[in-house]
């Protein structure tokens, strides 16, 4: 265990290095002027050369290695070992100007907002996203997990129609039409919750439901095939003969066993729900990250995108392994 | 089961920590959705009209335009008075003694020369630059620094860290020596601020009261710059502008500000007239979604919607109209009396319809024409001719696209800008076109007319013309707008079009590097004076995307210039845009720009209805909190008192 682990950490710089590669060609290609704005008033093309030779946009190989160690920290490490750090912090406080923002992992500043870094919209955003995403899941398993065991229980009665019905609903509706239903049914028509934005437990409610909504019809039907296997199992009579009662046979001995292909889908669908929350996010007015990822790419903000790549695909690879290690846990008899 | 539940016991617990361990505001006085999210508040860096309108609050230039009069009266800011040449060439600030920073230290005439010079240095990337090139020696400190800074960084390239370190301080002295010497703007002492201009200006004032000519606090802003060894240019760290750093001397200040998400602001007790404030605080949410804008409205979460774009607005101004109609005889007997328009809609009995508002806007939205003799991939440009152009511009139904597309009350425009907009300057009467025609034959007569041109310009048959491509950006409506213009086109006269729809960035890329036949455009303006939508048409201009050059619409811009008879200046720049508008169309006015606002008019006072847009949100009072005086402010009542 303690093995693949380790592997798996001294795989993910590879695997960095190559999105990082790929992310930042394809967006180098994008056409368009990072530093022009999309409507209005232009900087002079003086001002555009100048800033140009600031930001290394120029070169695609410079702007690459510079980048790349200034993201991955050797930058730091290297103004470390040189001493170069402690010199521009003397400077200074000699020049008594304040000290330089100093980041291990710097990402650049973002060249759409002018008075934010990109090392500061992750700190703020990112676990907006997280958290949203996270309770979404919670939502998704809640109510997937007991739609998938109604049924289960009775295949084909009513009840099991139902959640199918309702399960289709939730994967085919597009999260701006269910988001906005709820919005007014609970914020307009019955005002018990405020319309979006961040910060209180009431918020969040709106905006992960819906989130959650196709997570949790796709659970159900996982829960439910589970379910439906597991119980037509040898163990499973076995334990009603021992007389135990239909609510431990249900929940302690068949759930647990459906539960494994709900727990491998979690690893994506969690990342998932905290990356592609963009529809909500605008729906809701939520500061969370996964706007950037579209905004960043129309406003060719380089920076902006290829930090959000990076701390993604971080993440991205760390749940899958954290899924993993939880699956191992969970049944022994994996390998 | 166990193990299965504890990592979601986890989790659980790490949602509340985060939840819990944020802060909300507290609760503002007033509430309002600004156009867009506020990319900086760095006055001397940002354009954005959401930008400046939060800049307003936190700082305060030399003058002010009061927003709340007709023709946008000049009234003291920083300065309590100042003096101007007979020639508008040179004008003298007096800093009133009581103008203080929101840390209690004096505003000083020589910040306001520091903060201009930084607009001055091409390496601040000034959107604004240009405004204070008005400035005498301004344009060539602006080129000198460019070529110091250029030749710099080549010479740096040899050079030893230490040496840079040296070298690049030097070159900064230089600046400094040189700007001291060459350009005319001058602080004589702490309270006086003179400056001479390159040519006669008399919109200078108004250009005084533009928020990018506010001051920065110096000791705060020049801790957050350097200059960078490399390349000799002065490297500005970001920081200052976030709470609780930033140091402004405007009527707020700012409390907090949490990125796409909301501003909140205090008033400012160290603020000359804080007395004249009716509000307290601010609060400026991020709400990008249209419909959750309206929504934000109606649960009452939000007291004013700055912009509303949400697709049913035609529905609700079909709603006021029919309201207003309900209500004729009490809308004509208040219009009588003088009410303006916000006022009328708070006397108007109580009926949610009346919250939304239409204000005619400063601004125009046209077609370029492309008028290069080749397009960027070599083939021929027909649009060079300025006959096909002129043919082009009144085969356009303006009326149909504003009655059927539009649908918010749009005025067809015939010019660059909204005829009255500007006070002493008479528009001239623009192009004819289809939709000037009221019956079957008038219009057949434009369309032969406009044939007769193409063929002159040898194109007898339009049907065997090159396609015509329309370029526009997604998003915005502007999709609809193309379609029904290419379909005029098609109808009038014959040609082919073909409808290039592009990625903004992509879009704004084609333009720049005149790769369009024609394509969508507008322009708000800036300040008041006919040049700041002419002088798009110069030749050279960083905005001049149609490549449009008339050495005699140069000359006129250039004439006007020197005039020092602002009467005779007028009419020298009428007959520029006389001369683009009816003869060489370097692009196509389709209409004027219409603005809706959402707000309660019972509630909500001192919201400006003029057409510049610009709002003072300070002059806000909400009736019935208590706070404040309470009066029902009013922008055409004022004038007349």
């Amino acid at each position: 265990m303690t093995g693949m682990i380790l592997r798996r950490l001294l795989q993910l710089p590879v695997i960095l290095l190559v999105i990082y590669t790929i992310t930042l060609t394809l967006s180098w290609a994008i056409p368009g002027n990072p530093l022009e704005k999309p409507e209005g008033r232009q900087p002079s093309p003086e001002v555009i050369e100048a800033m140009k030779r600031q930001y290394n946009l120029d070169s695609f190989p410079a702007f690459y290695w510079s980048y790349l160690s200034s993201a991955t920290g050797i930058d730091y490490v290297g103004d470390t070992f040189s001493g170069q750090r402690e010199r521009t912090r003397e400077a200074a406080q000699a020049a008594g100007v304040a000290p330089p923002q100093d980041y291990v992992f710097d990402l650049g500043p973002s060249l759409q907002y002018n008075d934010w870094n990109v090392n500061e919209i992750i700190a703020t955003s990112l676990p907006v996203s997280v958290v949203l995403g996270l309770t979404a899941i919670v939502i998704a398993l809640i109510i997937g997990i007991g739609a998938g065991v109604i049924g289960a229980v009775k295949p084909n009665s009513f009840a099991d129609l139902s959640t199918l019905i309702v399960a289709l609903i939730g994967i085919s509706m597009p999260s701006f039409v269910v988001g906005t239903v709820l919005l007014m049914l609970f914020a307009v028509v019955f005002p018990i919750l405020p319309v979006g934005g961040w910060g209180t437990i009431g918020k969040i409610i709106l905006p992960a439901t819906t989130l959650s909504l196709p997570f949790a019809a796709y659970i159900a039907r996982l829960t439910r095939m589970g379910m439906i296997d597991a119980l037509s199992a040898d163990y499973i009579r076995t334990a009603r003969a021992k007389g135990l009662s239909e609510m431990k046979v249900l929940l302690k001995h068949a759930l647990k066993n459906a539960f494994l292909p709900v727990l491998s889908y979690l690893g994506p669908a969690t990342a998932y729900a905290m990356t592609g929350s963009f529809v909500i996010e605008k729906v809701f007015a939520i500061p969370g990250l996964g706007q950037h990822f579209v905004n960043g790419v129309l406003n060719k903000d380089l920076f902006l995108i290829m930090g959000v790549v990076l701390i993604f695909a971080t993440m991205l690879v760390l749940f899958n392994l954290a899924v993993d290690v939880l699956y191992k846990w969970v049944d022994p008899r994996i390998s | 089961m166990l193990k299965l539940i504890a990592p979601f016991v986890i989790l659980f617990a790490a949602i509340f920590a985060v939840i819990a361990s944020d802060k909300p505001d507290p609760p503002a006085d007033f509430t309002f959705i600004n156009r867009g999210d506020v990319t900086t508040l760095d006055p001397q860096r940002m354009s954005w009209m959401q930008d400046l309108r939060v800049a307003r609050l936190l700082f305060e230039p030399l003058v002010r335009l009061d927003v709340m009069t007709r023709d946008y009266e000049i009234v003291p800011g920083v300065a309590e008075r100042w003096e101007v040449s007979e020639d508008f060439k040179e004008y003298t600030f007096h800093l009133r003694e009581d103008a203080k920073w929101s840390n209690g230290e004096p505003v000083t005439a020589q910040q306001f020369v520091y903060a201009w010079r930084r607009a001055l240095l091409p390496e601040t990337a000034a959107d604004y630059t240009a405004l204070f090139q008005n400035i005498e020696g301004a344009t060539e400190f602006f080129e000198w620094r460019s070529e110091q800074t250029r030749q710099y960084a080549v010479r740096a390239r040899d050079m030893s860290a230490d040496e840079k370190l040296v070298a690049s301080q030097q070159l900064w002295e230089e600046a400094l020596a040189y700007f001291d010497e060459n350009v005319a703007l001058k602080a004589l002492d702490d309270r006086t601020l003179t400056m001479k201009l390159e040519a006669s200006t008399p919109y200078w004032l108004d250009l005084c009261a533009f928020i990018v000519f506010a001051p920065v606090y110096e000791p705060l802003v020049s801790q957050y710059e350097q200059i960078d060894p490399d390349t000799g240019m002065v490297k500005l760290r970001l920081g200052w502008t976030k709470p609780p750093l930033l140091v402004g001397n405007g009527p707020f200040v700012l409390e907090n500000w949490r990125f796409k998400r909301s501003l909140f602001l205090r008033a400012n007790p160290e603020w000359w007239a804080k007395d004249t404030l009716d509000i307290d605080t601010i609060a400026i949410p991020s709400v990008e979604d249209a419909n959750s804008q309206v929504l934000a409205f109606e649960s009452g979460s939000v007291q004013w919607i700055s912009d509303v774009n949400a697709d049913y607005r035609i529905q609700m101004l079909a709603d006021k109209r029919a309201f207003y109609d309900e209500n004729r005889e009490e809308y004509e007997r208040l219009k009588a009396e003088g009410l303006d328009a916000f006022a009328i809609d708070a006397a108007l009995p109580d009926d949610p319809r009346k919250n939304i508002h239409a204000l005619a806007a400063f601004g125009t939205y046209w077609y370029n024409f492309n008028c290069l003799p080749t397009l960027a991939d070599g083939r021929e440009n027909p649009f060079h001719d300025a006959r096909v152009r002129r043919a082009f511009a009144m085969c356009i139904d303006k009326q149909r696209i504003c009655d059927d597309v539009m649908r918010i009350g749009n005025p067809v425009a015939r010019n660059m800008f909204p005829p009255g907009a500007i006070a002493g300057y008479e528009s001239p009467a623009g192009l004819k076109c289809i939709s000037d025609a009221t019956n079957e034959v008038e219009k057949q007569a434009i369309i032969d007319e406009a044939k007769a041109l193409l063929g002159e310009a040898g194109y007898p048959d339009p049907a065997a013309m090159p396609r015509i491509e329309l370029l526009f950006n997604t998003d915005g409506g502007h999709g609809i707008i193309a379609q029904q213009l290419a379909k005029d086109w098609e109808e009038f006269l014959g040609v082919r079009t073909f409808l290039a729809q592009k990625e903004i960035k992509v879009y704004k890329d084609d333009l720049k590097r005149h790769n369009f036949m024609t394509g969508r455009a507008g322009w708000f303006a800036d300040y008041a004076d006919p040049t700041t939508f002419l002088d798009l048409n110069r030749t050279g201009d960083g905005n001049n995307d149609r490549a449009y050059s008339s050495e005699v619409y140069d000359g006129l811009l250039d004439e006007a210039k020197i005039e020092t008879d602002p009467e005779k200046r007028m009419k020298i720049l009428q007959e520029a845009e006389r001369l683009i508008m009816e003869e060489d169309l370097p692009l196509v006015p389709l209409f004027y720009y219409v603005n809706l606002y959402l707000f309660d008019p019972d509630e909500i006072t001192g919201i400006s209805l003029h057409p510049r847009l610009q709002q003072d949100i300070f002059n806000v009072d909400v009736i019935g909190d208590g706070k404040g005086r309470e009066q029902v402010k009013q922008i055409w009542k004022k004038d007349a008192n």
